[in-house]
């Protein structure tokens, strides 16, 4: 997986490419997770549109993230594809995410 | 229109005249012999009665001569006289004998040198001759060697000469020579001399010339010796005597004219002087052996003869042509109908049914043809509108079967209740008419199997869909309520409520617990079950039979049972099997049955199944099957070993999983081809892996599966769900199993697109089906960040299953790709 990360003041932009699982799940984790990984952030956004699939490893992330985010600000996942929103529904992700 | 050689039309026309040419050529020939014969016969009465009257005038003339040569020669031989005696003697004679025959012109003595009176020594001829009306004596000489002369002294007879132009009487005469004998002084005759009467013929030529034949004919006369002797002059001018030559032509002999025979008469065809061809009739005379002849030229009467040919065959050529003409009128009139109804033929055999018949009409055969033909056509036409209604009505038909029998469950494995603990095998085989025969087997939970084997009375569509109702309703009314009795109860309701057409089904159906091989069972109106011991005794099972299924509302049924023991197979069938009928109308009957079950011995279901099947067909032969077969055997086998557990998943109809409805109620219509009916029977394909658990493996597992299941061509969602799942299992097991070694088993059958992978590890026993679910509906702060995994898994695949067995876990999921 392939993640190009972007920063612009007090917003940062993640954007994925390939699968997002438990293998390639941890690349993620080093980038956001942690203690001071995101501080100052205001603005998380995850730009999907060239992940394939999300397994729950990566939804373990997204849901951390989340939390974090929801102290600090806002986190957005604009460009899913289908079958990623449906696993989003699935799980009941969709409700706790704001998924563009 | 180009006229066809080959035709009706021609060739009958063709057969016609050559019959007719036959006829005519039978009557001409009769007609042409009978007229030649009637000629013929004409000609010979002519020629006879020309001949007649002048053959006897020349006869008696000739005949008078003679007579007088006689008289006057026996005379002399009696008497000798003296020259002066002689002479008034000749002078007497030839005046009385021309007084009788006025034709006698002289009459001559001659005798041997030395027997005449004058001369002792030498010739002596005295002739006595009628000329320019008087009579004259002369004395002739050099006799001797004159023709008339020696061949009556060496023939010593007398007889007729050749007729000639004498010396001393030169004109054309016939001479009359009789010998003159003397006795001598021994008294033997010796030839003295010879006596001639000349008879001129001048008068034959004007008497023949004046005889008047018919048909511009003439008469002739030919001394013995076929000297011309008279002729018409007018006929044969500038001609030479000697020329005056009558040839025969031997090959168009009319009447058998053999000279040699010296008939007396007859009728030839001939030439005279080298002339036309002449009928000529013959008459020889009597008195001289002359030949009288009667000629007519051919050229008139022959001419006549061609013309009546000639008439006859243009007439014929005419006939013909106005025959031919006719002939071919008649039979186009014959033919053209023929030839229209052809053509419409050729254009209805290309596949064109509004083509149009030729109104023929006129009440004969071709007319019969033509409405026969439009008959034939029209009852073509509905004969194939009704064929393409059979057809669609067949389709349908065969539509309705393909649903029926997809709608049935076809193994264990398709319905996930499958196990160790017993064998399952369906039999079903339609009639050729949709029939309402029913099988189910389903799993209530994991211990409890159920089986149902149902009959709607009644075939067809009607019977099937009521059949499919029925089903679907027991199905959910026993999984639900997980009581045979209550389902029967409330199946029976639900049927019963709504039967307008009062149809109804019987149904034995059955749970069988399959940790103890307990069944509790309840029969609607159905027969009861064989089961075959594995001692190899078969029985019924003892079934009460309670009323039918739909027929009245209120029933409440009873529930039965009975145990089954390891090794025990129950055997479920319709009446389709006991009421199988052969050719002498003899049941195959629940004796048969039970033999067929026993005799077989111990056998796996399927092989029970198709024992069954067989002893069917070898007792049935040839007869139609006229129900449905159906049959399902149930073993079981009561093992120790662990039990998978079972998550299934249901499918939602409502919202967003619409479109796997619509696939599944797709596959179901769609009639199958051939291939796809073979492919159905596609064993499972099995491909396995061993991968030591770390991590990375994970890839490895991966790809494998998508190894197997690219060519697949399933959906790339399925693809990615599956994945998924790998990554959610593989991981759970490197995170907490604690396991060295997992083998992944992949199962795929393409004909349905069904994939099963099973993992198995040697890790710590973990069923993941026992986790808590996450609660979904929670906020993100109060969601706990693990058991997603398996969530997912469960929520994408079709069923996923757990057992443990021995050491290891396994762990099952399918999916429909």
């Amino acid at each position: 997986m392939q993640i190009n990360k972007t920063l612009e003041n007090e917003k940062m932009t993640l954007a994925l490419e390939g699968r997002l699982d438990t293998l390639t799940a941890p690349q993620l984790d080093a980038e956001i997770i942690g203690p001071g990984k995101l501080d100052g952030i205001k603005e998380l956004v995850f730009d999907f549109s060239n992940l394939a699939y999300i397994s729950s490893a990566g939804l373990r992330i997204l849901l951390t993230a989340q939390k974090t985010m929801n102290k600090q600000g806002s986190m957005l996942i604009k460009g899913a594809n289908a079958d990623i929103k449906e696993i989003f529904e699935v799980t009941g992700f969709c409700d706790i995410l704001t998924v563009e | 229109m180009v006229f066809n050689f080959r035709g009706l039309a021609f060739k009958q026309s063709l057969m016609i005249l050559a019959s007719i040419t036959v006829i005519v050529g039978l009557i001409f020939g009769v007609m042409t012999s009978q007229m030649n014969d009637k000629l013929t016969q004409m000609a010979i009465d002519n020629g006879e009665e020309i001949s007649q009257a002048n053959v006897t005038y020349i006869d008696n003339l000739f005949n008078s001569g003679k007579h007088f040569g006689e008289e006057v020669g026996a005379t002399l031989s009696k008497e000798e006289m003296s020259k002066e005696e002689l002479d008034e003697f000749l002078m007497q004679t030839l005046s009385n004998a021309r007084s009788i025959v006025p034709q006698i012109v002289a009459i001559v003595v001659a005798f041997e040198p030395g027997m005449g009176p004058e001369t002792p020594k030498g010739e002596f001829m005295r002739l006595a001759r009628f000329v320019d009306n008087e009579t004259k004596l002369i004395t002739g000489a050099n006799y001797q060697d004159k023709e008339w002369y020696y061949s009556t002294r060496d023939g010593r007879s007398s007889r007729w000469q050749e007729p000639f132009i004498g010396e001393f009487v030169p004109e054309p005469i016939a001479v009359y020579a009789v010998p003159i004998f003397r006795k001598d002084k021994n008294n033997e005759n010796v030839l003295a001399g010879v006596l001639a009467v000349d008879l001129s013929i001048e008068f034959l030529k004007e008497t023949v010339s004046n005889i008047h034949v018919p048909n511009s004919g003439y008469a002739m006369v030919f001394s013995s010796k076929n000297f011309p002797v008279a002729y018409p002059k007018a006929v044969m001018e500038g001609k030479k005597d000697s020329e005056i030559v009558v040839k025969e032509i031997a090959k168009i002999k009319q009447v058998d004219f053999d000279k040699t025979k010296k008939a007396d008469n007859g009728l030839f065809l001939g030439t005279v002087a080298g002339g036309e061809e002449s009928s000529i009739y013959y008459t020889t005379m009597k008195s001289n052996s002359w030949t009288f002849m009667v000629v007519w030229p051919a050229g008139k009467f022959m001419e006549e003869r061609q013309n009546m040919i000639k008439l006859f065959i243009a007439m014929a050529a005419g006939g013909y042509g106005a025959m031919l003409i006719i002939i071919l009128l008649i039979s186009s009139r014959v033919s053209k109908p023929l030839k229209e109804l052809a053509v419409a033929a050729k254009e209805l055999g290309e596949g064109n049914f509004d083509v149009t018949i030729p109104d023929i009409t006129g009440g004969d055969e071709i007319s019969e043809f033509a409405t026969a033909f439009s008959n034939m056509l029209k009852e073509l036409k509905e004969h194939i509108e009704k064929q393409k209604d059979m057809k669609r009505i067949e389709r349908e038909l065969d539509l309705a079967r393909n649903i029926q029998l997809a709608m049935l469950p076809g193994e264990e494995r398709d319905e996930n209740s499958d196990d160790d603990r017993h064998a399952l095998a369906p039999f079903l085989r339609p009639a050729k008419e949709v029939g309402g025969d029913f099988y189910d087997f389903f799993k209530t939970d994991n211990d409890h199997l159920c089986v149902v084997i149902g009959d709607v009375s009644g075939k067809g569509v009607p019977a099937s869909l009521f059949m499919m109702v029925a089903r679907i309703i027991l199905r959910t009314m026993t999984k639900n309520l997980k009581s045979i009795v209550k389902a029967f109860n409330k199946t029976n309701y639900a049927l019963a409520k709504r039967n307008s057409l009062n149809m109804f089904v019987t149904i034995w159906a059955g749970i069988i617990d399959l940790r103890t091989g307990h069944v509790e069972f309840a029969s609607a109106g159905h027969n009861p079950p064989v089961v075959r011991h594995k001692d190899g005794t078969v029985e019924f099972v003892k079934s009460k039979s309670e009323l039918v299924m739909a027929a009245m509302e209120d029933i409440v049924y009873k529930q039965q049972t009975f145990d089954l023991q390891s090794g025990d197979t129950l055997f479920l069938y319709t009446d389709g099997v006991t009421e199988a009928t052969n050719a002498q109308d003899q049941l195959f009957g629940d004796k048969r049955l039970l033999e067929t079950l026993q005799k077989g011995g111990e056998r796996s279901t399927a092989e029970t199944c198709s024992l069954v099947k067989k002893a069917i067909d070898s007792f049935v032969q040839e007869t139609p099957q006229f129900d449905d077969i159906t049959m399902l055997a149930v073993q079981f086998n009561g093992s120790d070993e662990p039990v998978w557990e079972r998550y299934e998943k249901t499918i939602d109809v409502s919202g967003k999983n619409k479109s796997e409805l619509k696939s599944f109620v797709e596959n179901i219509l769609t009639p199958m081809d051939g291939a796809k009916k073979m492919m159905m029977q596609d064993a499972w394909e099995h491909y396995e892996k061993i991968v030591d658990v770390i991590p990375e493996n994970q890839d490895i597992l991966t790809a494998f599966v998508e190894g197997i299941l690219a060519p697949m061509e399933g959906s790339m969602k399925s693809q990615m769900q599956i994945n998924i799942a790998i990554d959610e299992i593989y991981s759970n097991i490197v995170k907490f199993s604690g396991a060295t070694k997992v083998t992944l088993i992949v199962e795929v059958r393409k004909a349905t697109l069904t994939a099963r992978l099973t993992f198995i590890d040697n890790g710590i026993p973990y069923d993941p089906l026992k986790q808590k679910e996450p609660d979904v509906t929670l906020s993100a702060d109060e969601r706990e960040v693990g058991g997603l995994g398996i969530f997912i898994v469960k929520k994408t695949m079709d069923s996923v299953c757990y057992r443990r067995n021995g050491n290891n876990n396994e762990l099952a999921i399918t999916k429909t790709l």
